[in-house]
């Protein structure tokens, strides 16, 4: 008897715990974020719910690709969507965007004009730029001391099998045709196959291509270079003090992600609030010391701390900084890519 | 003459294979390097960090709450549908066989997409609900699956005894059918949320606003996050709980007199 009594009040208890989250909310108005995990700072998100009286709802997706699908198809409630540059394109083209109204965010005044001359919604029409970090390369002082700031680390032989480089056709096609001198976003069919060539010896003498074991990877020793996002090879190196950073001289990719307001947001004047907050330039500071990116955010700068401002790889010089670019939507070019990527890959 | 060596051997390796890699979670959950995987110390600061964390902890308890009611539902329509294929044989429950069977084979993506487009075409906006409705769509043809299993070693003769007996209809379902049933109906219970704890396609497709759950809220942190071995830790209490449950319930079905 006494076990069926307690299966009885158990689910009684998880049937109370679940109906109210169905039905009754409190009052205050909620807003919706579609975001990248641990992608805000608790003080920015507390003091944006403490201004303006309503609840911060986060919830997260793990790929713009999915993201995209899931708004697509339809899926309503969200008011805030945090998705790559070149995803804001996607959506843009499919019509599932609304455009920003500049006369309710006067922060965006904040935001780096070097920057905006490289992104690609310049004019901040349906996106604002929210945090950005360049794709690096990392490797150990001890095993390549006379290493140059350049891709051409990757065919050195005293690295072979023990490089990696992003598995992502973007990233490393990219890579390759900055070599060359060429744009990152390059349709131009003979720069593409010069960088599809590069890739291919670069190819022959890394270990693989990769995109999550290199973090462990290079933090052991066991590669001595690897491709990878700043973000994080930012905190792997906190915890190996041999491993060092730089942003390759022929310049890398920059990848931003960007705050948009979904066509189906129930609350676009909370929504355009939430954005104009995070452009502020106190919480933007806090915000991107917390996440470790940088906001393009001039008025911010004001506001970090040393340490973070004087990172060369998050604030590059002005110099190598123009010489990097944004991942582009490349549209209807992208056979061409993915046809260059096949080679590669089966090469 | 000496006892095969081989059992023995063969019962170490799956072991290990079984185990060495939930060890290696273990380990790392308590290993204060983030990213190595070698040896840095002993830390507990992941687990503090675990429990400061609210989005884990409310994802978590939706990922129980919608569990708990999937596997129960489930497990009632799952056992009316394993009784009705059992008892009546016909063309109609050919077609229901199909029916119940097909979720099994099908993918996840597929089902995912389709009730998503489903939900917004009725109008139905996304939330825990929609997510517990898709949950329990594909559970049920796991319970019905087990059940059936078990209703065929099912002696029907000993329901007639107890009807010759003066037993009424529900009578003896509940005092023969029903107990003999039960550990399949359980099993298949236990199968359901064991599925839907840890479905990840699905749930992203029909999961709305706020409606966060575990495997969902995974996936996002090791694509970013800078905290993954709470992951671990989490996953090691979990751990902790499952032993603790299997434990408990062996204690329980242990058979008293004996």
């Amino acid at each position: 008897m006494k076990r069926r009594h307690f299966i009885a009040t158990s689910s009684a208890a998880l049937a109370a715990g679940f109906l109210p989250s169905c039905s009754g909310k409190s009052d205050k108005p909620t807003l919706t974020v579609f975001t990248w995990v641990d992608y805000l700072s608790d003080d920015a998100k507390a003091s944006f719910e403490k201004a303006h009286a309503c609840k911060l709802v986060i919830d997260t997706f793990d790929s713009n690709e999915a993201m995209i699908a899931k708004i697509e198809s339809g899926a309503a409630g969200y008011d805030i969507l945090v998705p790559s540059s070149y995803a804001v394109k996607q959506l843009e083209s499919k019509a599932l965007l609304q455009p920003l109204d500049h006369a309710k965010l006067p922060n965006l005044a904040n935001i780096d004009k070097a920057y905006l001359s490289h992104a690609l919604d310049p004019e901040m029409k349906i996106s604002a730029p929210y945090m950005m970090a360049p794709t690096v390369v990392a490797y150990l002082k001890s095993k390549l001391p006379d290493a140059e700031a350049s891709w051409q680390l990757f065919s050195r032989p005293d690295v072979k099998g023990r490089a990696t480089l992003l598995d992502d056709m973007r990233e490393v096609l990219g890579a390759a045709l900055k070599t060359l001198g060429h744009s990152l976003n390059s349709t131009n069919s003979a720069e593409l196959e010069a960088a599809t060539e590069l890739v291919i010896q670069w190819k022959a003498n890394i270990a693989k291509f990769e995109n999550e074991q290199f973090k462990a990877g290079i933090a052991s020793g066991e590669f001595h270079l690897v491709h990878g996002y700043a973000g994080e090879l930012i905190s792997v190196q906190q915890e190996n003090g041999d491993i060092e950073i730089v942003i390759p001289k022929e310049g890398a990719a920059f990848s931003c992600d960007d705050l948009c307001i979904p066509k189906s947001a129930k609350n676009a004047d909370l929504a355009h609030a939430f954005i104009n907050h995070l452009c502020d330039a106190e919480v933007a500071a806090e915000n991107m010391e917390w996440i470790g990116y940088r906001a393009p955010n001039t008025a911010a700068n004001a506001h970090l701390s040393e340490d973070f401002r004087g990172s060369t790889i998050l604030f590059p010089t002005d110099e190598l900084f123009a010489k990097c670019e944004s991942i582009g939507y490349l549209d209807d070019q992208l056979p061409l890519w993915s046809a260059a990527w096949e080679k590669v890959k089966n090469a | 003459m000496k006892p095969s060596r081989i059992p023995l051997v063969t019962t170490g390796i799956v072991l290990a294979f079984f185990y060495l890699p939930i060890a290696a979670l273990v380990a790392k959950s308590f290993n204060s390097s983030r990213f190595s995987p070698e040896w840095k110390g002993f830390t507990l600061k992941w687990y503090e960090r675990l429990f400061e964390r609210d989005d884990i902890l409310a994802a978590f308890i939706n990922s129980l709450k919608v569990a708990f009611i999937a596997a129960s539902v489930s497990m009632l329509l799952g056992t009316s549908a394993a009784f009705a294929l059992h008892r009546y044989k016909s063309r109609l429950q050919d077609v229901h066989r199909m029916i119940v069977n097909i979720p099994l084979v099908l993918p996840d993506i597929l089902m995912g997409m389709s009730m998503l487009l489903l939900f917004i075409a009725a109008g139905v906006s996304l939330s825990l609900a929609t997510v517990t409705i898709a949950h329990i769509t594909f559970c049920i043809s796991y319970v019905a699956l087990v059940v059936l299993a078990r209703l065929q070693d099912f002696d029907p003769n000993i329901v007639e005894a107890a009807r010759d007996l003066g037993a009424s209809r529900f009578q003896a379902f509940r005092k023969i059918t029903f107990p003999i049933l039960f550990p399949g109906i359980l099993a298949g219970g236990l199968l359901a949320f064991t599925l839907s704890i840890d479905d990840y396609v699905v749930t992203f497709f029909v999961k709305g606003p706020g409606s966060d759950m575990l495997p969902t809220l995974v996936y996002s942190m090791i694509k970013k996050s800078k905290e993954l071995p709470v992951i671990n830790a989490l996953s090691t209490l979990m751990l902790l709980l499952t032993f603790l449950l299997v434990f408990a319930s062996q204690r329980l079905t242990r058979p008293v007199n004996r």
